[in-house]
């Protein structure tokens, strides 16, 4: 756009760099913190290597809350560009995964996947992805017929779908009988407390392209911003555009939920407030939301964590909590 | 960047625990109840308890002294009660339990996640896995966290004096010539009873009563309609706690009193703790039932 190459590689820089000391402060954070009293200072001499390795306290940090850690950052990064990515596509603010139906949609996949007795990969992965996507095509279906996808229309049909995933996701729980039914309701509230090493490798590897072709693509999205004529007149195929960016981003949400069920409304804080920050470019916001998400996601959880005297609660919890008042806000502001 | 840290990590812990795991002394490898092969010390001394009802038999076996962390439910007998909690039994905090430094986690099938049994035993930590399903395989698994817990004289024990008792409720409804209806709730809203396959059907049918939930789904839900229609003559109502809603729910029978149930006073509210644990507690909660179920059986012998 207007900006000259060298400027935007400084602000890339410079926001990123900014975002990525806060992503690193709240991972200390959050590894310093947990259900058993050990002190921010335990930690720290541990992180020197001042105890012996094999103390019990270092299977704590590197093996429950680092994987841990690393999964919000993860969930957080993916969510929060999932977020951007719909607001830019569909042209409208209030847009994410969670309150389209598409984390929904995904759920109920997954779901159908844990009662079938799929392993959480690949499974469960590709049985949520399937209900992501499904969704998606329902979402699409019903608010084109207007030449743009108008905001009441798209949000409506969101919040239908939504509804109505919400009401086969409790059908599915109602019937089932058995143990399981437990995990999978901590595990739909946003649970990301059973994850290893592994799991979170493999996430990261099913994330870390998709962020990277998000970025590819912010300068075409930035351009579909400005309408799709001008965007053609760029040189923007915008069939190809959109499909890749709905399926890549369809793909980042089925991969979280089947990893840590709803966490909701995480699309929206972050994409707002960098933006308010930022400014609009994508360039810039893309980067910034992997990062700034990730820690955003890092200190919620560290929240629902910490707040509960017994136990901790569900990170879905406190995202939501945070979210929803903001959405409420951003729908008054917008109607205005 | 992450990904590469992770994995040295990773690499550097698995070399430490291989060094740590050549140190340890005593160990044996048993098969637990899902056919795991299961590495566990000779004599395990910081055992965690991963139920109620594992923290019931460990007690029951006087081995209470092992135990160094229970979960959140675990409230028999009373010194349970002050040891380390590491979350209720479906609901789990790994954290919690690794801070314990158990040398066993003794885990049961229907309940516990797989995926922490799983991650325990990525940390090195052996988990001995139970699946007590009726009274049968509850005395084995007594019998088994018996060896265990070299505690193997003590299990004897305890098994024989189970069989004796559940043996003497047998041979009293031996001769009983009718079988009375039994409706066991075990939920209050929506009404929820026993199907064949759990502990309270089995109880029912030794104490010499007839489950009318019995069918192929576990926990059957009914409505009100359908609990009247069945005309049951004995309806026992268990609860978490007795509080006023448990009474309430008595209360709420007996407006009907065209139930049997209703008409001779055969509605009873029990503690559900005697019946969904399986442990030795559950002959206790058969003795209950044969009381609630054939009262004149024990008039007899006054």
């Amino acid at each position: 756009m207007n900006t000259k190459t060298p400027f935007l590689i400084k602000r890339v820089i410079t926001a990123s760099s900014l975002l990525i000391l806060l992503l690193g402060f709240a991972m200390v954070l959050g590894i310093s913190m947990g259900s058993t009293d050990s002190g921010i200072k335990d930690v720290f001499k541990n992180l020197m290597g001042i105890k012996e390795p094999e103390s019990m306290l270092y299977t704590i940090i590197w093996q429950i809350r680092f994987p841990r850690v690393l999964l919000a950052a993860l969930v957080g990064a993916a969510l929060s560009l999932g977020g951007l990515v719909f607001q830019a596509l569909l042209r409208n603010p209030l847009a994410e995964p969670y309150i389209l139906g598409i984390s929904g949609g995904s759920a109920i996949g997954a779901i159908i996947g844990i009662l079938m007795g799929f392993s959480r990969f690949p499974g469960v992965s590709l049985t949520a992805f399937t209900g992501s996507i499904l969704t998606l095509l329902l979402i699409l279906a019903m608010s084109s017929g207007q030449t743009i996808l108008k905001k009441d229309a798209l949000l409506l049909s969101g919040v239908m779908v939504n509804a109505f995933c919400a009401a086969v996701i409790m059908f599915l729980v109602s019937m089932t009988q058995d143990s399981r039914l437990h995990n999978i309701i901590f595990w739909l509230m946003g649970d990301l407390s059973l994850v290893d090493m592994k799991h979170v490798g493999i996430l990261a590897a099913t994330l870390l392209p998709c962020f990277f072709l998000v970025f590819w693509l912010s300068n075409p999205m930035n351009l579909l911003l400005l309408g799709k004529e001008m965007a053609q007149t760029m040189g923007v195929n915008i069939k190809t555009v959109t499909f890749t960016l709905l399926v890549a981003t369809s793909f980042m949400v089925s991969a979280t939920v089947s990893y840590c069920g709803l966490v909701g409304f995480v699309g929206l804080v972050m994409p707002h407030l960098l933006r308010l920050v930022l400014g609009p470019d994508h360039r810039v916001l893309v980067p910034a939301c992997v990062f700034g998400g990730g820690a955003y996601m890092v200190f919620c959880d560290l929240l629902a964590r910490t707040l509960p005297k017994q136990g901790e609660m569900p990170a879905g919890v406190i995202t939501a909590m945070i979210g929803a008042p903001l959405f409420i806000y951003l729908l008054k502001r917008t109607g205005k | 960047m992450l990904a590469f840290r992770s994995i040295t990590i990773i690499s550097t812990m698995t070399i430490l625990l291989l060094i740590l795991s050549g140190k340890v002394s005593a160990v044996k490898t048993i098969i637990d109840q899902l056919g795991r092969h299961v590495t566990v010390p000779d004599q395990p001394l910081r055992v965690v308890s991963l139920a109620p009802s594992i923290t019931e038999i460990v007690y029951a076996l006087d081995q209470g002294h092992r135990l160094k962390g229970v979960t959140t439910y675990s409230d028999f007998p009373s010194e349970a009660i002050k040891l380390p909690k590491v979350g209720s039994y479906v609901h789990l905090d790994l954290e919690k339990i690794v801070a314990l430094k158990p040398d066993l986690c003794i885990a049961i099938k229907d309940g516990n996640p797989r995926v922490i049994a799983q991650r325990l035993e990525s940390l090195k930590i052996p988990v001995y896995a139970v699946d007590p399903n009726n009274l049968e395989t509850v005395m084995k698994t007594v019998l088994e966290i018996g060896t265990l817990l070299n505690a193997k004289d003590q299990a004897d024990r305890l098994v024989q004096m189970m069989d004796l008792r559940i043996q003497k409720v047998k041979s009293l409804v031996e001769n009983v010539t009718h079988r009375p209806r039994v409706f066991f709730q075990i939920g209050i809203s929506p009404i929820v009873s026993v199907g064949t396959h759990t502990f309270i059907h089995e109880l029912i049918v030794i104490a010499g009563g007839t489950n009318l939930a019995a069918g192929p789904i576990p926990y059957p839900r009914f409505s009100r309609e359908k609990v009247l229609s069945l005309s049951p003559e004995v309806i026992i109502i268990t609860s978490m706690a007795r509080s006023a809603a448990f009474e309430k729910v008595k209360a709420e029978w007996e407006k009907w009193p065209t139930m049997p149930a209703v008409r001779n006073q055969r509605i009873y509210l029990e503690d559900s703790n005697f019946f969904d644990r399986p442990s030795p507690r559950l002959v206790d909660g058969l003795e209950l039932i044969i009381r609630m179920i054939h009262p004149e059986l024990f008039k007899k012998i006054q």
